[in-house]
């Protein structure tokens, strides 16, 4: 500040002494060609404006007063005395006075603006080449400091520092300068721009649609009132592009394993149903055969049996798979549940040898619209869940009652009960409980299914909260009661 | 398994070969007499040379498919019959392959009685000519006269209307085939229809309520989920109930 105000005196008392100069001659130019006191105030007057175009005011006052002290010595009655007797020529040097600082004042502000006009755009003019090196570069999936190299240079920026607040983390480049990650750092979280133009420290906070995601920080940016601001909407704009860069790749590579996932999926579908089908016919027609002995007879039919099983469980985990990723597209017709149950039921008990499963009928007609293949996939993945998550030994029971307008399917069965915190997410695609460590593996998607299937045929799935015992688990699904059938 | 009265010629096509000699090794045991093809196209040209009762052909099959490989038989072999071999799930494939003159299908994986029952019942079907016949009809303890336009549950008439009776008629005309919505409505209502799905889903839930025991659990009309209805005739017992394949 001292040095500047030095500098400054130095170029005033500069254009103090060109300007004495300057009236010294005119006043002795004027006095030997006899000018009149009038035609000497205008030469006067326009060397002050001259004076204006470079000096500055203070220059221009000191002159102004010493061309009156002039004037009214060399022109003005009595002569070679400062005295005034006449009020006109008071007047006259009056008017000269005022005229010259208002002229000068007015030149020096429109000089003022012009150079500061000028100088906005040069700076706008770089932060338009600093955008356009900002554009030129690819998004950076992993938010590296890259893209702070071009800041550095471009308006005297010394070093910059970005504070990303999605991943608390830091950038730096430029000179490296202390304090200006700490700075940063504090303007995200106090929420304010600061100046210290002492050490040459900016910071700006990085806004988007009114949401700070994080701070800039400059040190030795020239005119930071200015363009901070500017810069700190640059590199918001930067941020938020790679965002969307990161966001769309994210989804690019979801929508690239889904399509993998399917192709799996169909590939499974074909390649495991053909060696099945040779599986079972060969069996077959080892059974038909006639050299067999009952022993032999038994095992070939044992194979045939197994392989059909194994053929119902693959056809039941692509199913499952798809229904999971597909709408589901149920065929609508008149069934009864509780016969279309009966073999579902029969096939877990065959296959299940820890528990007892049974199916009650509480409810004269157990008739529903619903797609009978669907309805038997759902209700296998909740006997699947009861069999693998009860006690050994327990009782599993399907009841089958009539509430309102609905048929209620109700798996009860016994072992550790659902935590209350897992009860709103055993429904979520791919969500396994913590007991699922324990009873192995599985795919998540079981009840997800069994929902999405209830919902697409007019009823739902739930977990039975009201009936249930303290270690019992009662899944709830309804399906619709057809309306009374209109007269043909 | 059941054994056929008759001699009976099966060309077998897949490009699979161990499925296609097990199935070949295993018909042969059966009674039947067997060829085997690889493709589409030498399918076609086997057809050619020869005819042949019955082609048992995979769907899915590099080069020609087998849907366009039954397409050419069925315009030039129109008595042979011929049953397609699809996967679950691919409801499309079952109705572009009866669209496209196959008998019937079935599903991979099988059991061999289902594949001998359904090879036998396309079998006698196409030699029967149950179509070309007028007169009485029966099916189980269902008889209905095609002329008098009458019909009786257990030797007791039962009233249908005329739409009904062409329906009950139009199945029973087609007993143990797989018949798509489409060939259905325009069977019975006529050809500009095809697409009233639900006029056929009214009809077929009235006629089980007339003529079956147990409306919920049908003897005659069996769904046959994204492809249409199958006429079963519960006295003839190599006609497959609708094998339900989940557990």
């Amino acid at each position: 500040m001292h040095r500047l105000n030095t500098h400054e005196l130095w170029r005033t008392l500069k254009w103090c002494a060109f300007g004495a100069l300057g009236v010294v001659l005119l006043t002795f130019l004027a006095y030997r060609l006899h000018l009149s006191f009038a035609t000497a105030s205008f030469c006067s007057l326009l060397l002050l404006v001259l004076q204006s175009l470079s000096g500055d005011f203070a220059s221009s006052v000191v002159v102004s007063v010493l061309a009156v002290g002039c004037l009214d010595y060399f022109f003005v009655e009595p002569l070679f005395s400062l005295e005034i007797n006449s009020r006109l020529d008071i007047l006259g040097l009056a008017s000269f006075l005022i005229t010259g600082l208002v002229i000068t004042k007015l030149v020096i502000k429109l000089r003022d603006q012009t150079a500061l006009s000028r100088l906005h755009h040069q700076m706008m003019q770089r932060l338009y080449a600093l955008a356009q090196q900002l554009l030129a570069l690819d998004p950076d999936p992993k938010g590296g400091t890259q893209f702070l190299e071009p800041f550095c240079g471009t308006l005297g920026i010394r070093a910059v520092c970005l504070f990303d607040a999605a991943g608390a983390e830091v950038h730096l480049a430029g000179a490296a300068t202390d304090g200006l990650e700490k700075r940063t750092g504090e303007a995200f979280i106090h929420g304010k721009d600061r100046e210290d133009q002492e050490s040459g420290f900016s910071t700006r906070c990085i806004r988007i649609a009114g949401r700070t995601i994080g701070a800039i920080g400059f040190v030795g940016l020239e005119d930071p009132g200015l363009t901070a601001g500017p810069l700190a909407a640059l590199a918001a704009a930067h941020l938020e592009r790679t965002r969307s860069f990161v966001h769309a790749s994210r989804a690019a590579a979801a929508a690239q394993t889904e399509s993998y996932r399917s192709a799996i999926l169909d590939a499974l579908a074909h390649e495991f149903k053909t060696p099945l089908s040779t599986i079972l016919t060969a069996a077959g027609a080892l059974g038909e055969a006639s050299c067999l002995g009952p022993q032999q007879r038994e095992l070939a039919e044992t194979v045939e049996s197994e392989a059909a099983r194994l053929g119902r469980l693959t056809s039941r985990l692509i199913r499952t798979a798809r229904l999971e990723r597909e709408e589901v597209r149920p065929w609508i017709e008149l069934i009864d549940v509780s016969s279309v149950l009966a073999d579902t039921v029969d096939q877990y008990t065959r296959n299940s040898a820890k528990q007892s499963i049974s199916i009650v009928k509480d409810c004269a007609s157990s008739e529903v619209l619903g797609d009978p293949e669907l309805v038997r996939l759902a209700v296998s993945q909740l006997l699947d869940n009861a069999c693998k998550y009860s006690m050994p030994g327990s009782p599993v029971t399907l009841r089958i009652s009539r509430e309102n307008d609905q048929i209620a399917i109700r798996v009860l069965s016994r072992g550790n009960p659902i935590p209350p915190s897992e009860k709103s997410k055993i429904f979520d695609r791919f969500y396994r409980g913590m007991d699922g460590l324990r009873v192995g593996p599985g795919s998540g998607l079981g009840l997800f299914v069994a929902r999405k299937i209830a919902l697409a045929l007019g009823g739902g799935l739930e977990l039975d909260g009201e009936l249930g015992g303290s270690d019992e688990t009662i899944f709830r699904l309804v399906l619709p009661v057809p309306e009374s059938e209109p007269e043909a | 398994v059941k054994r056929l009265a008759q001699p009976c010629s099966v060309l077998v096509v897949d490009d699979e070969p161990a499925l296609r000699k097990t199935i070949l090794a295993s018909l042969a045991a059966t009674g039947f007499t067997v060829e085997e093809a690889g493709t589409g196209s030498e399918a076609i040209s086997a057809v050619r040379r020869r005819p042949f009762d019955l082609v048992l052909m995979d769907v899915n099959m590099p080069g020609m498919t087998g849907v366009e490989a039954c397409r050419q038989i069925r315009a030039f072999a129109p008595r042979t019959g011929i049953i397609m071999v699809t996967v679950r799930d691919a409801e499309d494939d079952k109705v572009q392959a009866l669209e496209a003159g196959a008998d019937d299908y079935v599903t991979k994986p099988f059991r061999l009685r289902e594949l001998v029952a359904r090879l036998g019942a396309v079998f006698r079907r196409t030699h029967a000519d149950i179509a070309a016949a007028r007169g009485i009809l029966q099916a189980g303890d269902l008889k209905m006269d095609l002329d008098r336009g009458l019909i009786w549950k257990a030797g007791e008439q039962i009233h249908l209307s005329p739409k009904e009776f062409d329906l009950l008629s139009f199945f029973m005309r087609n007993q143990g085939v797989p018949l798509t919505h489409v060939k259905l409505l325009r069977g019975t209502w006529g050809p500009e229809y095809g697409d009233e799905l639900e006029y056929l889903r009214t009809y077929v839930r009235m006629l089980r309520k007339k003529i079956e025991t147990d409306p919920a659990r049908p003897q005659y009309i069996q769904t046959e989920p994204w492809v249409g209805y199958r006429f079963r005739n519960p006295s003839e017992p190599d006609q497959p109930v609708s094998l339900a394949e989940d557990e």
